[in-house]
């Protein structure tokens, strides 16, 4: 009895919903990545849901993914366990956050997806695959630092617009920063040392000359006690930058964003 | 590839089962809903009224029901799961031709209904969850089938739910989403190699049932990555 009631509700609500759905194709058959898309009428009854204009995603190129580190692992420097090891990734950082790696790129091998991800090794720009299973979910942004250490500028991108424009102090000619492509890796905030002012972001460069510093010699960008030398070619090869600039970036600079310093 | 009869019960998706957090997921969403009960039957339904829209006679007339509010957060909920999938989908860019199609289009059409059931809900809609889809967005196989899964089980979610409805409007809305996530389980189904219409009649999908399919993908996690710190900056300054 109840599936004839059902069979009944489902031919009823079959042709309920084909005589009140509108006619008007929401989509064309075959639309570029990008385009347009118009919402449609959702039926001739009165109805409580509003519909508005498809929105496709953003331009893919400005995106920059990243996951967290869920247990550490080896990298490879080929999609296979089999490769030689390109670095270790651990799961916590020196700050004793989440580690965490952007990703460009993945393959399937064997019905296993392999992720390609830059290493926070020296020499810098190292890279390696790391198997999906090792990492949590994916975060996308759209926003893009870019050091300019010819100009002695920091420049905030989001989707491909620049929101933020500060000096900076890069480091001095005997312990210079690195060029490349680096990404935030934390945010650490809180803690009573001037010399890094308010806010700090925790990246995965690192100095090739400061090989002994405590922690590996990683690179940050923060604040300054003294904003007088910025900008200038004055630190270990840390990015400073005043106070309220690191501040003001602390608001629209999310972690796994990528660096540029060139 | 042959064309073959296909059922949510054989996908398999427990295969992507790793650590159970979805179950957690949608026990909190249920005490989120029970939550939204309790603040829409004190008389907050002025502030879901404010969220709905700019015209107050229409809004009023469509706040949801506590009633109709435990159902829209449910699909709200699969709503999210596949919003995220598609969208993630999309932007890792490992799938190509049809497939990528297919994703980029539903992907939109997702996003428009959880859009829509929140605006709906306004401040009774559950907060979505993190998904990490584990590698299967990024490989065109797993992507499929666990799409066809999806959609069917879409399908058959709203087939239970919308007879429940207790508002026209509402229910001339789910009707609306109902058919779509149908053209989205035969489009997918067709690129996989099944039958858009296996059946000439589809059954419904208790809501526990559907509630233990997802489970079974641990798709949902609640843990989210801890990032910021008070740790004293070893940076080399």
């Amino acid at each position: 009895m109840r599936q004839w009631m059902l069979v009944a509700g489902g031919f009823f609500l079959s042709v309920a919903a084909t005589a009140l759905i509108s006619s008007n194709p929401s989509v064309s058959r075959r639309p570029d990545r990008g385009s347009s898309y118009r919402g449609a009428s959702l039926t001739a009854m009165p109805s409580a849901f509003r519909t508005g204009r498809l929105v496709p995603l953003t331009n893919a190129s400005s995106v920059t993914r990243w996951a967290p580190v869920l247990r550490t692992s080896v990298a490879r420097r080929a999609p296979s366990f089999r490769s030689a090891r390109a670095g270790t990734v651990p799961a916590r950082t020196p700050e004793h956050t989440t580690n965490l790696v952007v990703a460009d790129g993945e393959v399937v091998r064997h019905g296993l997806v392999w992720v390609h991800v830059p290493l926070a090794v020296l020499p810098n720009g190292t890279e390696g695959w790391l198997p999906r299973t090792s990492l949590g979910a994916w975060s996308f942004i759209e926003t893009h630092l870019v050091i300019d250490r010819a100009r002695l500028t920091a420049t905030l991108f989001r989707a491909g617009r620049a929101i933020f424009h500060a000096p900076v102090a890069i480091g001095a000619s005997g312990t210079p920063t690195p060029a490349g492509t680096f990404y935030i890796r934390d945010r650490l905030k809180g803690f009573a040392d001037p010399f890094y002012g308010p806010l700090a972001f925790g990246t995965n460069a690192r100095s090739p000359t400061l090989t002994e510093w405590p922690a590996g010699g990683f690179i940050g960008i923060h604040g300054t006690d003294q904003p007088s030398l910025i900008p200038g070619r004055v630190s270990h090869g840390c990015i400073r930058m005043t106070n309220t600039a690191i501040t003001r970036l602390g608001e629209l600079m999310p972690v796994g964003t990528p660096v540029t310093i060139r | 590839m042959t064309m073959e009869d296909f059922h949510p019960d054989s996908l398999g998706l427990r295969d992507f089962d790793v650590d159970g957090a979805v179950r957690e997921t949608f026990e909190q969403c249920q005490q989120e809903t029970r939550a939204g009960f309790l603040r829409l039957a004190a008389g907050a339904g002025a502030a879901a009224m404010i969220a709905i829209g700019a015209r107050p006679a229409v809004a009023l007339a469509n706040a949801p029901s506590p009633h109709d509010t435990a159902i829209l957060n449910f699909a709200l909920a699969l709503e999210y799961l596949q919003a995220a999938f598609y969208t993630e989908a999309d932007r890792i860019g490992a799938l190509h031709g049809a497939l990528a199609h297919q994703a980029h289009v539903v992907g939109m059409h997702e996003r428009d209904h959880v859009k829509i059931f929140k605006s709906l809900l306004g401040t009774a809609a559950i907060k979505e969850p993190q998904f990490n889809f584990r590698g299967v967005t990024g490989n065109p196989s797993a992507f499929r089938s666990t799409a066809v899964a999806f959609e069917d089980l879409a399908v058959a979610a709203y087939k239970e739910q919308a007879p429940l409805i207790r508002s026209r409007s509402i229910l001339a809305g789910a009707i609306a989403i109902h058919s779509v996530e149908a053209r989205h389980a035969a489009w997918i189904r067709r690129l996989a190699g099944f039958l858009p219409a296996a059946k000439p009649f589809d059954d419904p999908l208790p809501d526990a049932r559907v509630v233990d399919i997802v489970n079974s993908t641990h798709f949902v996690t609640l843990r989210k990555p801890h990032t910021t710190s008070q740790t004293a900056p070893p940076f080399t300054g």
